[in-house]
């Protein structure tokens, strides 16, 4: 019945239209709301708002008139060549590879023919070509590459069709887009949900994968305690400042900036490069400086790595050794500290097994104090020597204490598996330091000339 | 090791005959595909030749080591006999029942090493590397390695780039499971060190159908980097189910009275060098979290 009245409907049209056809021959005319390619809307629609066909015989428009004049239009129009699926994008990359260019490519396939036949091989050679064109984390661009699905076509009409996977290979297509979606955190929009429903319905795989990006992304979001910015600063100094002010483990820290990259060009035409130097200290680590024992020596360690999304860096670490457990001195805390509540209180009571509170039968690691961090461009001992010399300004202490250099220390052993040891007794890289004019006087008095540069907190290279 | 279990065709009885014909042989199916379920056979790197050795000859003889063996396992089986006369789990009843905070790996010696192992994508043809050892001072364990995101190109893998420290099951007296009780627990306390790189934590609990097998509760370790150790609370509230890597639909809160294993794994597609080092790993109760489950379980078949 109901093909019944589709035929008379199109029949009625058919007599009415042919003047307004358009050049190609096809009557397999889709409409998309939000296609760059333009349409006429000579496609029948019935009251359930579902595209209607001719019941018989190909989509040839109509039999009255004959398609055969419109062949021989038609062939000189299209072509017949075989192409490859890359060939669209390697056409458009040989000028840049930008989001125009991957949007051309897109349009031109869309354009190309209207049966947009081998979509599903041209939507996966275009997830592959997207990180190469840079669009990878651009969401309207996927919405593009969703739209060249034709719509409606693969959405399920009866229960059978439904039942049974309908269109697998491009549902498949649709849940792979969606998972590279996923795999660079790029949360979908309306206008993907919009596209899902109009080319696979609303009960298909694609929808579903969809539906469970909604779900998660959102509630994963804000799970990381230390946030670290999508867009990373180029500065190598603001990099620095980023990275220390995360390690630093205080929000009282300030970041001092002890030397900025800079290139000079001698008389003798050599080039002499100066890395930069940041720095940082936290008033309790200052502290713990100002009671350290002069006699122990102090260690500059590093370079160990820090990773800010996929950017490493590696900082510097001055600390001491663990006090042995016979000289620890516990000092009782200031009462001036707090003037409102006592900071230690010594009460008789008794815990009862239930009350034991958050300690772990562990015994607690102690690996020595830390007294700063640093991050610079060059890790050689000259640069950190300049940087000791910088913390000398708010440290007095460090003119006082011999500065030992452990430079390649630490858990950064990568090369070999091997149980190395871990502590490099002091191999010759650990040398004592010595200003040049006192040399092999030992640990003594030293004399330091500290020379900070007064610049702007941002290095030459950046605009102001 | 155990053997793995190999199907037996049924024995010839009066209907034998008759079964038999009806019975999928493998080698009947186009391409010489495995009907086995993937829940019985191990993995195998495509183009690896099967493994078709007869059980007899799977099993090695070695005399010293099975007198060792029987030995190990006499000191175990004594262990289990006499701890239920001092309290659940060796310890007083009273303890057992009030104790709020209790280490469960730390890694104090060469021999804490064993109870874990180390995995990365080599195993299915990638280039990562990762390795375990003891940190400073014989007190900490420290993972180390380098990632490599390249795909093996065997034409069906498609990511890659992952390594995972697990422990191992625990065993008792002749190699029988035992499984970790925390129901008296909600929260999982590690103290780690890490180099700024997102891990995560994967919890096993002992499954009933083999379907289950790589049902696998998972959520997500963000470490800060820098000198400084990082105590990291968990509720295991918190803890996602997913399948193979993959978060399922039903969701549905860990129980915690038969956990297996642990485990810490690393893919965050950067390549490059990493480093883990893990203080001690405990669990304890933290009477302000009250929440049962972090997340929905919402219906299979949502409206749209």
């Amino acid at each position: 019945m109901k093909c019944a009245r589709c035929l008379l409907r199109l029949q009625g049209l058919g007599s009415v239209v042919p003047s307004a056809r358009p050049a190609n021959r096809y009557a397999y005319l889709l409409q998309s709301t939000t296609s760059p390619v333009l349409t006429k809307p000579l496609v029948a629609f019935n009251s359930h708002g579902e595209a209607l066909r001719h019941f018989h015989g190909s989509s040839a428009w109509a039999k009255s008139s004959p398609p055969s004049s419109d062949l021989k239009e038609k062939e000189k129009e299209i072509d017949k060549s075989l192409l490859s699926r890359d060939e669209l994008f390697e056409r458009v990359a040989r000028n840049a590879k930008t989001k125009a260019a991957f949007d051309k490519a897109i349009e031109a396939f869309t354009k190309r023919e209207r049966r947009r036949r081998g979509h599903v091989e041209f939507i996966y050679a275009a997830l592959q070509k997207m990180v190469e064109f840079g669009v990878e984390r651009d969401l309207a661009v996927y919405n593009r590459l969703l739209d060249v699905f034709p719509k409606e076509v693969f959405v399920p009409r009866n229960f059978i069709q439904r039942m049974f996977n309908h269109y697998p290979r491009q549902q498949e297509c649709a849940v792979q887009l969606l998972e590279q979606m996923e795999n660079h955190g790029i949360m979908p929009n309306v206008d993907t949900k919009v596209l899902l429903v109009q080319i696979f319905g609303e009960k298909s795989h694609p929808m579903r994968k969809y539906q469970r990006l909604m779900y998660w992304f959102p509630r994963f979001k804000h799970v990381n305690p230390f946030p670290v910015p999508r867009l990373l600063p180029s500065d190598p100094v603001d990099l620095a400042r980023l990275g220390l002010m995360r390690i630093a483990n205080d929000l009282d820290t300030k970041v001092t900036v002890y030397q900025m990259p800079y290139t000079d060009i001698t008389e003798t035409g050599e080039e002499i490069t100066l890395p930069h130097i940041v720095g940082t200290q936290s008033p309790d680590q200052v502290e713990l400086l100002a009671k350290h024992d002069p006699s122990r020596p102090v260690f500059v360690e590093g370079p160990f790595p820090l990773w800010l999304r996929n950017v490493c860096v590696h900082y510097y670490v001055l600390r001491a050794d663990p006090l042995p457990p016979g000289e620890k001195v516990e000092e009782p805390y200031d009462p001036e500290r707090s003037l409102y509540y006592p900071l230690q209180l010594s009460l008789e009571l008794e815990r009862d097994m239930g009350d034991l509170g958050d300690d772990f039968d562990v015994e607690d690691l102690d690996e020595g104090p830390v007294f700063a961090m640093c991050m610079t461009g060059q890790g050689d001992q000259a640069t950190l020597n300049q940087w000791i010399s910088g913390l000398q300004e708010a440290n007095a202490v460090l003119g006082r204490v011999p500065t030992l250099f452990r430079l390649d220390a630490g858990p950064r052993e990568l090369q070999s598996p091997a149980g190395e040891s871990h502590r490099p007794h002091p191999p010759p890289e650990a040398e004592p330091w010595v200003p040049g004019d006192e040399g092999g006087a030992g640990p003594a008095r030293q004399e330091v000339d500290v020379t900070l540069e007064e610049e702007p907190q941002h290095s030459r290279g950046v605009k102001q | 090791m155990s053997l793995s279990r190999i199907a037996r065709h049924p024995r010839a009885g009066l209907l034998g005959c008759i079964h038999q014909q009806l019975f999928l042989n493998p080698s009947s199916l186009p391409g010489g595909a495995d009907t086995r379920p993937m829940s019985r056979v191990p993995y195998r790197r495509p183009g690896e030749p099967k493994d078709n050795r007869p059980p007899w000859k799977k099993i090695k003889f070695d005399f010293a080591k099975g007198v060792e063996g029987v030995g190990r396992q006499m000191m175990l089986l004594k262990k289990e006999l006499l701890d239920p006369l001092v309290g659940p789990e060796g310890k007083p009843m009273l303890e057992h029942m009030l104790e709020q905070n209790r280490v469960v790996w730390e890694f104090r010696g060469p021999e804490c090493l064993e109870q874990w192992s180390v995995s990365s994508d080599r195993e299915i043809g990638g280039q990562s590397e990762a390795y375990l050892k003891l940190g400073r001072n014989d007190n900490t364990c420290l993972l180390y390695g380098s990632l490599n995101a390249a795909p093996p190109r065997d034409g069906e893998t498609r990511y890659s780039g992952y390594c995972t420290l697990r422990s191992k099951q625990r065993l008792c007296s002749f190699d029988r499971k035992t499984h970790f009780d925390w129901t008296s627990f909600n929260t999982l306390h590690l103290r780690v060190r890490g180099d700024g790189r997102p891990w995560m934590i994967n919890l096993a609990p002992e499954t009933y159908f083999s379907h289950q097998k790589d049902d696998i509760y998972s959520y997500f370790l963000y470490t800060r980097g820098g000198p400084y150790w990082q105590d990291v609370k968990i509720p295991f509230s918190k803890f996602f189910l997913g399948h193979r890597g993959r978060i399922q639909d039903d969701q549905h809160h860990l129980w915690l009275d038969k956990i297996n294993t642990i485990g810490f794994t690393l893919g965050d597609k950067v390549d490059g060098p990493f480093q883990l080092e893990i203080d001690f790993i405990g669990v304890c109760k933290d009477y302000a979290h009250t929440e049962e489950f972090a997340y929905e379980k919402y219906k299979r078949n949502p409206e749209v």
